[in-house]
């Protein structure tokens, strides 16, 4: 698949133009213009607008790409003995589709962050950041060879590093930042060594690559053995579970809260996190030829599923339980395609509900967002007294993304939610749809205790106020503690926003009623993005058992909800208080943190650190100084082959020469 | 075949006057024989030029063109090594290479 | 009979020109390293070169032979007189030969002469297949000017730094006026 620079492709122009702009408007925010908040804005906005544009432009007409003959632009960039590690672009449905979902919420969030960085005094670094974040998205979803794909993996990290510790100067936010860091370090540890053991194990056969489309060669899957299979997908799912927060390094998203909300939009729908799906989806062929690692997958998200919803039903920060509605819809995302892996089935379902979820979880965060930048809070029952449901435009659109994340009719969530459920349905064993259906139960009930005491804060003299309304408290936890924010916050509070009777700026409502619409309508888009994907969509018999089982969770998550938290005479203590022992082990996050705390404290600095200390201590720097003190030594020594004696060193040199200039001779 | 058309006659003329120039290098003690004597190792090497021109390159302007750039080196070395040694004189008042030791080990 | 003519033949009268010129060349080059007075090895050097230059006109050249006496002979020779003027009075006498030191050089040279000897022997000099046979002056300017003007350019700058480098050198370094 050779590529001649010289006919330079329209096609590769377009895919380098929406890697390299990104990166371009890093480079120069960061070098030239940090300074000018205005025009690094206009510098980051051009280089979002333009691949924007080009993404949409190559979705529509790009013709010709399917999964099994994609469109390859690529350049040998290590050719090394028979290994080839490719760099270019792979165009096929599933990253023509993704470019175009990445682009446009990454654009999308620039253009709300006009409205809530403003004023922030790292405004222009901010904006560098999210196109270094938006260039590594791009160019991990072009890629076209699994070594490119694993660069631009850790600049996602790097760049979600920068975003999550955007405000270092509060320690929690930069605390969170290195977590979020190194927790995701820890499973690319074992993607690195899936690939490693990949190329390992390619050495045999006569394919032998890094491209994405050497891996998912139906050839390899049958040249290699099954146990050679199972090894490479689940290290490579350790790189996905750690991006994708599945259990048990999930342990890092909700942190990832303490950077700015429409980071943490970004990071939830369409990048950080989507980054592991996407992954599984881009090996899918290769994940499904081990059944194994396809049933390790299906349980690992599974859990992550159950734990995730059970920890959202008690959170109080909002975007606290938006991190965990990500983290299980993302294990419902896995759970799709372990399925339709161990089913023989199609990775339509997975992909789709990681599509329609990019909309509606930027949309649940942007809202959050809103909310968050007027009340200065992250606190959702404060919100709520302080009049939350009086701002219109989050308040609709965040009633529309719930609607979709629990999976009723007519938004998005629904039709992709239950496709999941169909793959898991056609699985001998039943358990798994029970518990998928369960985790839509919890999912619909945690989303709308939010939504529900948003809508109906009780009368100001309500005892329960006073278990809720802990302003100071909660402020230490938001990015109110920051200062500016919440000043900002109080000011527009205190004279009724900015001339704008909503309170919200039209540059952070615009971004809303789009992700609002396409939240709208993704959901009847499903045949058609089914036909684009896979070239044909199947029509999907119904299953109305499945059917009204997902919609009666779902309802019934809702109802419970109201029961709890809706209706005038709900007393806002959610069923779990019922069973304080289980509550408090929501609370504590099903003691994760404190596992791994543990786990650090005794197996990692306890054992680890102090094995290697000393090895650094005695071997590492006693070898250096060892060295040191050698080369000072010896050249003490030999100083005293220095005479002074100019002719005589020479004459050597000239004897030397000549004796191998004649031995050389002789033998000829 | 007359002597002076043999390309081996002037190489060995060349290797002469080469090994002469070393022995120089290497014998004298004087930095200006020396000097003399490095003159004498690039003449070598410029009659081999020479000689490779006359016989055997494919055009022959080429080799008087490096002759002459070998001359302009010879000179600036020539001058800069003239000067050093002066300056080597009014340090040590001698021009002796046995007697400039201040490197030694 | 035919031996005995030879050096009255227009051959045997350049062969005859061409061992003087050899022997100019080795002797004066022997003077040049050998003898003891200073100025002794200057006078044999210049009789070397202009042997030099004698071998080039025996190779085509008369442009290089002139310029060998001209800038060899005309100025570094007469660049190391002054040199000599500058430096140690000729009157002092020098210090008494080192025979071992002689001995190590004679070896080192030696055993160049007999690597470079044994190369020169056993390599197989072969003429370029096509070759030209314009030896003229214009050519050897057109050549500096266009193909080596590169170098020619150089060569101009090392003078010039050779230059400032001698004069910063003899004036005894940068500190002093």
């Amino acid at each position: 698949m050779g590529f001649n620079i010289g006919s330079v492709d329209p096609l590769f122009l377009a895919c380098f133009a929406i890697v390299a702009l990104p990166a371009l408007a890093f480079g120069t925010i960061m070098i030239f213009t940090w300074r000018r908040d205005n025009l690094s804005l206009g510098i980051s906005l051009t280089c979002s607008t333009i691949p924007l544009i080009l993404a949409w432009w190559l979705f529509f007409t790009v013709k010709g790409a399917t999964l099994a003959e994609p469109i390859i632009l690529q350049v040998n960039w290590m050719v090394s003995d028979a290994v080839v590690v490719p760099f270019g672009f792979h165009l096929d449905p599933v990253s023509l589709l993704m470019l175009v979902i990445v682009a446009t919420i990454s654009w999308l969030i620039q253009i709300y962050s006009i409205g809530y960085m403003e004023g922030d005094p790292g405004f222009a670094r901010y904006y560098a950041d999210l196109s270094l974040f938006g260039m590594a998205m791009l160019s991990l979803v072009s890629a076209s060879g699994m070594v490119q794909l694993f660069i631009s993996w850790e600049l996602v990290g790097l760049a979600s590093y920068l975003l999550i510790g955007f405000w270092y100067e509060k320690f929690s936010a930069s605390e969170a930042g290195k977590k979020a860091f190194v927790v995701t370090r820890f499973g690319d540890i074992g993607f690195y060594m899936g690939l490693v053991f990949l190329l390992y194990f390619m050495k045999d056969i006569s394919l032998f690559g890094l491209g994405i489309a050497d891996i998912n060669n139906i050839g390899l899957t049958q040249k290699l053995t099954e146990a050679q299979i199972t090894l490479c997908a689940l290290l490579i799912f350790c790189g996905v579970a750690g991006k994708s927060a599945q259990f048990p390094i999930h342990v890092w998203l909700p942190d990832a809260m303490e950077g700015p909300t429409p980071v943490s939009a970004l990071l939830h729908s369409a990048t950080m996190v989507a980054a592991g799906v996407y992954l599984m989806t881009r090996l899918f062929p290769f994940f499904a030829a081990s059944a194994t690692a396809m049933a390790v997958v299906l349980a690992i998200s599974t859990i992550t599923l159950i734990l995730s919803s059970t920890i959202g039903m008690v959170a109080r920060d909002i975007k606290q339980v938006w991190a965990y509605s990500t983290i299980s819809q993302l294990g419902f995302m896995a759970m799709g395609l372990a399925a339709a892996g161990l089913a023989h089935g199609t990775l339509f379902a997975g992909y789709y509900h990681l599509t329609t979820h990019a909309a509606f979880k930027a949309l649940l965060f942007l809202c959050a967002g809103v909310f968050i930048h007027h009340f200065g809070t992250n606190d959702f029952f404060v919100m709520s007294k302080d009049g939350g449901r009086k701002l219109m435009i989050p308040m609709v659109t965040v009633t529309i993304a719930a609607l979709a994340l629990a999976g009723i009719f007519p938004f998005s969530g629904f039709f992709s939610k239950e496709l999941v459920l169909a793959q898991l349905w056609h699985l001998d064993n039943k358990l798994w749809v029970g518990l998928g259906l369960f985790g839509a139960f919890l999912t619909a009930y945690y989303t709308f205790r939010v939504i529900f005491v948003l809508l109906f804060p009780r009368p100001d003299d309500h005892p329960a106020w006073q278990t809720y309304y802990v302003r100071e408290e909660v402020a230490g936890h938001g990015h109110g503690a920051h200062g500016h924010e919440e000043e900002e916050a109080h000011g527009s509070h205190g004279h009724g926003g900015h001339g704008d009777h909503h309170g919200v700026p039209w540059v952070m409502a615009f971004p809303l009623i789009v992700l609002a619409g396409f939240t709208l309508v993704l959901g009847f888009m499903q045949t058609r993005i089914e036909k684009f994907l896979l070239g044909e969509s199947h029509p999907h018999e119904l299953n109305y058992l499945l059917l009204v089982l997902a919609v009666g969770c779902a309802l019934g998550g809702i109802g419970m909800a109201w029961l709890d938290w809706g209706r005038a005479r709900a007393n806002w203590s959610g069923f779990l208080s019922k069973f304080p022992m289980l509550e408090n082990f929501f609370i504590q996050k099903w003691y994760m943190d404190h596992f791994w705390r543990w786990f650090l404290n005794t197996v990692i600095y306890g054992t680890f650190s102090r094995i290697f200390t000393y090895n650094d201590r005695r071997v590492v720097d006693g070898g250096v100084d060892a060295v040191a003190l050698g080369t000072i030594g010896s050249g003490r020594l030999l100083s005293f082959i220095q005479t002074a004696f100019l002719q005589l060193n020479l004459l050597f040199m000239v004897l030397v020469l000549a004796g191998v200039g004649i031995y050389l001779l002789m033998g000829r | 075949m007359l002597v002076f058309n043999q390309l081996e006659t002037y190489l060995y003329l060349a290797l002469i006057l080469f090994a002469i120039g070393l022995y120089g290098v290497l014998a004298r003690r004087n930095l200006i024989a020396v000097l003399i004597s490095v003159e004498l190792i690039l003449n070598a090497a410029m009659i081999n030029f020479m000689a490779f021109n006359r016989f055997v390159a494919p055009h022959p302007a080429v080799g008087q063109v490096i002759a002459l750039f070998i001359m302009a080196v010879a000179a600036a070395e020539a001058a800069i090594g003239l000067s050093i040694i002066i300056a080597v004189y009014r340090k040590l008042k001698a021009i002796n290479v046995e007697q400039a030791t201040e490197l030694r080990g | 009979m035919k031996a005995l003519f030879f050096p009255f033949t227009p051959q045997g009268v350049a062969t005859i020109a061409f061992l003087l010129v050899v022997a100019f060349t080795v002797v004066g080059a022997l003077i040049a390293v050998a003898a003891r007075n200073i100025f002794h090895n200057v006078l044999g050097l210049a009789l070397s070169l202009i042997g030099v230059a004698g071998l080039f006109l025996y190779l085509n050249s008369p442009f290089v032979a002139l310029m060998e006496i001209l800038i060899y002979v005309g100025a570094i020779c007469i660049a190391i007189c002054f040199a000599i003027m500058l430096s140690q009075p000729l009157y002092l006498p020098g210090a008494p030969r080192n025979p071992l030191k002689i001995q190590g050089a004679v070896l080192g040279a030696g055993a160049v002469f007999v690597f470079l000897a044994l190369l020169t022997k056993k390599t197989k000099w072969v003429p370029a297949a096509e070759r030209s046979t314009d030896w003229s002056i214009t050519t050897i300017g057109h050549y500096l000017l266009t193909n080596y003007v590169l170098i020619f350019e150089l060569v101009s700058l090392l003078l010039l730094v050779a230059m400032l480098g001698a004069i910063v050198n003899a004036r005894g370094g940068r500190g002093s006026s």
